[in-house]
């Protein structure tokens, strides 16, 4: 350290300071409350990665700001004739961050890369048998049956440089210890990594020679991890970020209620449900009934779903901010069904009248198992739950815990009924039938998150049709039939939308995407 | 001396092994890490793989053993959630906990000793009962209240003090330190003052205490009635006798200040230790908690040989026991 040097470091700590008092330029500061794990856009598949990294690399295909896919790496795409899949055309012209050019070598590697045994990512292609490269700017995907999704599916599909990769060491992503990119990258996207200290500080800068427009004016990006609600609160108060996600409800009108400061609201995708033991053949916490599972008749299921007042916890608990769930995926998602958009209201009569009709007049009492730190209020929601099943004699007794032991529990079948909270992953409504509507079955990697394991031998089905119709018409009669059964056998009790709630300065626009991503590429500093 | 240091560096690997072995056995409690891991689409033949080369599914002896083993080999592991080396991340970490603690240390020593001084000089005194009460109010609310306030106080409401992070830091060595810039000060107090207030009202309420018992001594009453002047008898005399016990206390309370800043450093966002063992447990983070809870051990064990020798270079009468 020499005294020159020490200088800089003081006058740079000097200029911030000041900066933090107002005059910004575009230099853009937020704060979320995870920290990526990784900078590698295949180790791990997991939002705040992939929201950060999408900053940074791009896919054949991207998400526009209401979620529509539109051509990025790719310019254009069609079914192949002859054989299932899928032919990508290649833009030419784009550069990496290094400067290297890219081609279909690279999305060749890329996706060696990105379905290998090592990648988390790699259930994204398990329909692919084969990838091809026709030439330096035409690539084939070959799909064992027809899937009209499978673009779609592929969006975070992040395409790095092979020569990059491969001369660096990593080309396979970082399992149990770090490798080159860990902390490095290196894609064609908008911006590109000036330094990184994992859970403390990480500042982007733009990629001089992008291919496409830019749309932000944003000249650096420092980004903090803040995991404590109030400090990332105050930071934004006090004027320190510009922008912050999520913040919690409580504290929407503090924000509002302060010149200078916005609330940015949206409706996530993610669902909030009940699910239950389908295939137990006895509850685990009841003290009444214990030779049997009533919840294995409809009819009680119905009780359950008749039971809950959305309205009342809407206006309690959620501030107003929902919006109640008929379905698995919300209004909005492609294959949403139109037709059985109603859900079952409130009617505490009507419950008590189906649990004497199952046998159960005076009701019986059973495990709830909830989140505490997983879903907004996730707590509050499940006691307010309890005591509104109480009301029609189903006696709730509630465990909650943190989300880092929970699905263990569900896993090893742990409940009688519980708390789940879904996010179509591919913005359709196959996704959630593929992981919590069919049956378990490990062999074909369906049912993977169907805890209870509803089964269905029509919605088994049904799976496999719906994802190989490429008819958007006969598609949606068979996710309409779908929803169908599933309502009526109340396979799950849908709750709510919830809602995301971002807050910035005034002066930031930004676009707030239903999948939770934050696109700086959207952002304008005035 | 050096062989009395060395027994005790000896002593504090058993103490390390002991802690490890204790946390061991509880981390099967604290969660999965693979579905902290993997996202929601890993299949289970994925997960379980990945479970299978974590060596999870082996017994917790034998985790215990292996991390044992690898630590005494020198080799710390690499953190589930970044992939990067346990020893790395948290040698990181170390500068930010130690310059805090160290700082509200000396905070809670430069105010507790003084007012503790004059509380005892006039105990009956406005401005004691009010420097009483005040500081039992500050212990009692609980650390995380008394940063928020602080921070709303002197961050949000009078823009004064940064709210979170460490600031301006400059490179030294390995060591990166906020100590040598404006902007790394200004970001230090808050959190140094939250973390120092429990120390300094312990300080404070110690010398107190020990003052006023010195005072009534004979030795004091004689040397008052020899006219010794005030400033001598109370600061040279009565003060260098009470600092035998505050010394101790006050040293061992340091290791907890290392250990429990915690809460401090998840309030203000402060890059340290704590900060990073809290972001562990969430992500179930088994190799940097290990290795936590084991450096923690060998503060403790590390501070408390310091305040031995602390004691025995202060207090003559034990240097010649312990040389008997």
């Amino acid at each position: 350290m020499t005294f020159a040097k020490l200088m800089k470091t003081s006058a740079l700590a000097g200029v911030l300071m000041l900066g933090a008092q107002g005059a910004y330029g575009e230099t853009f500061r937020w704060a979320s409350t995870t920290d990526p794990q990784t900078m590698d856009p295949h180790a791990v598949n997991a939002t705040p990665v992939l929201s950060f990294l999408n900053n940074i690399y791009e896919g054949l295909v991207r998400r526009g700001e209401t979620m529509e896919i539109e051509p990025s790496l790719a310019t254009s795409w069609e079914p192949l004739e002859g054989e299932n899949g899928w032919r990508f055309h290649l833009r030419e012209g784009v550069s990496f961050q290094d400067g290297a050019a890219f081609n279909a070598e690279d999305v060749m590697f890329s996706y060696q890369r990105a379905s290998d045994e090592a990648a988390d990512v790699r259930s994204w292609f398990s329909p692919v048998t084969e990838m091809r490269v026709v030439d330096d700017y035409t690539i084939e995907f070959v799909t064992n049956a027809p899937n009209p999704l499978f673009p779609d599916s592929i969006a975070n599909f992040m395409i790095l440089d092979k020569d990059w990769a491969q001369s660096n060491d990593a080309a396979l992503p970082a399992r149990d210890a770090e490798n080159f990119a860990t902390m490095n990258v290196n894609g064609t996207g908008p911006f590109t990594l000036a330094s990184r200290d994992p859970g403390v500080e990480t500042r982007l800068v733009p990629h001089a020679d992008w291919w496409d427009a830019a749309d932000h004016n944003v000249t650096e990006a420092i980004f903090t991890p803040i995991g404590n609600s109030a400090t990332g609160l105050a930071a934004l108060l006090s004027g320190e970020i510009d922008f912050i996600q999520p913040i919690p409800l409580q504290d929407v009108a503090q924000v509002e209620s302060r010149a200078g400061f916005k609330v940015l609201e949206g409706e996530e995708t993610r669902v909030i449900m009940f699910g239950f033991g389908h295939e137990h053949d006895k509850l685990l916490y009841s003290s009444d009934i214990t030779d049997t599972n009533p919840f294995q008749d409809p009819k009680v299921r119905l009780a359950a779903a008749h039971a809950i007042d959305i309205a009342a916890i809407d206006r309690v608990i959620m501030r107003g901010k929902i919006e109640p769930a008929s379905q698995l995926v919300p209004e909005g998602i492609s294959g949403f069904s139109k037709v059985h958009a109603e859900r079952p209201g409130y009617d505490p009569e009507r419950a008590k009248a189906l649990l004497a009709e199952a046998g159960y007049p005076d009701g019986f009492s059973f495990g709830l198992k909830c989140t505490n730190d997983r879903y907004i209020n996730d707590e509050a929601l499940c006691r307010a739950t309890a005591s509104m099943f109480a009301a029609v004699g189903l006696k709730a007794a509630l465990t909650t815990g943190p989300v880092r032991d929970y699905w263990t529990q569900l896993r090893a079948d742990d409940f009688d009924m519980y708390l789940l909270g879904w996010s179509p992953g591919t913005f359709d409504a196959e996704h959630p039938i593929r992981f919590l509507l069919h049956s378990q079955d490990d062999e074909k990697k369906l049912g993977s998150w169907n805890f209870g394991n509803y089964s269905n031998a029509r919605v088994d089905e049904l799976l496999p049709l719906i994802q190989q119709e490429i008819d958007p018409a006969a598609r949606q009669a068979l996710i309409d039939e779908l929803v169908g059964i599933t309502q009526e056998e109340v396979a799950y009790i849908p709750l709510y939308t919830q809602p995301l709630i971002w807050a910035a300065k005034d002066n930031i626009e930004l676009t707030q995407r239903a999948d939770n991503f934050f696109m700086l590429r959207w952002v304008t500093v005035n | 001396m050096a062989f009395f240091i060395l027994k005790r560096l000896i002593q504090s690997v058993f103490v390390m092994i002991a802690v490890a072995f204790l946390a061991f056995s509880l981390f099967r409690f604290v969660g999965d890490p693979v579905s902290q891991m993997t996202g929601v689409e890993t299949s289970a033949e994925d997960s379980a793989r990945l479970r299978e080369e974590l060596g999870l599914n082996d017994a917790f002896i034998v985790q215990f053993g292996r991390f044992t083993n690898n630590m005494l080999h020198g080799d710390f592991g690499y953190s589930y959630r970044t992939r990067q080396p346990v020893a790395d991340m948290i040698a990181a970490r170390i500068p930010a906990t130690l310059e805090l603690g160290t700082v509200a240390l000396l905070i809670s020593l430069l105010v507790g000793i003084p007012t503790g001084v004059y509380t005892a000089l006039r105990p009956r005194g406005f401005v004691t009962q009010a420097i009483l009460l005040t500081t039992l109010v500050g212990v009692s609310i609980p650390t995380f209240v008394i940063g928020i306030m602080l921070i709303f106080l002197f961050g949000v409401q009078l823009g004064w003090l940064p709210t979170f992070g460490r600031g301006g830091t400059v490179q030294i060595g390995g060591w990166t330190s906020s100590l040598f810039t404006f902007d790394g000060w200004r970001a230090l107090i808050l959190p140094a003052v939250t973390l120092g207030v429990y120390q300094l009202t312990l300080t404070m309420r110690l010398v107190r205490a020990e003052m006023m018992e010195v005072l009534r001594s004979d030795y004091i009453r004689f040397a008052t009635a020899r006219g010794i002047p005030y400033r001598s008898l109370y600061f040279r005399h009565a003060l260098a006798n009470t600092m035998v016990p505050v010394i101790t206390i006050i040293g061992l309370q340091f290791g907890g200040v290392i250990a429990f800043s915690i809460v401090t450093e998840s309030v203000f966002q402060w890059p340290g230790m704590g900060l990073l063992f809290l972001e562990s447990i969430r992500f179930v983070d088994i190799p940097v908690m290990g290795v936590y809870l084991v450096v923690i051990a060998f503060f403790f064990v590390l501070v408390n040989m310091i305040v031995d020798l602390l004691y025995v270079a202060i207090d003559p009468r034990l240097r010649v026991r312990g040389d008997g």
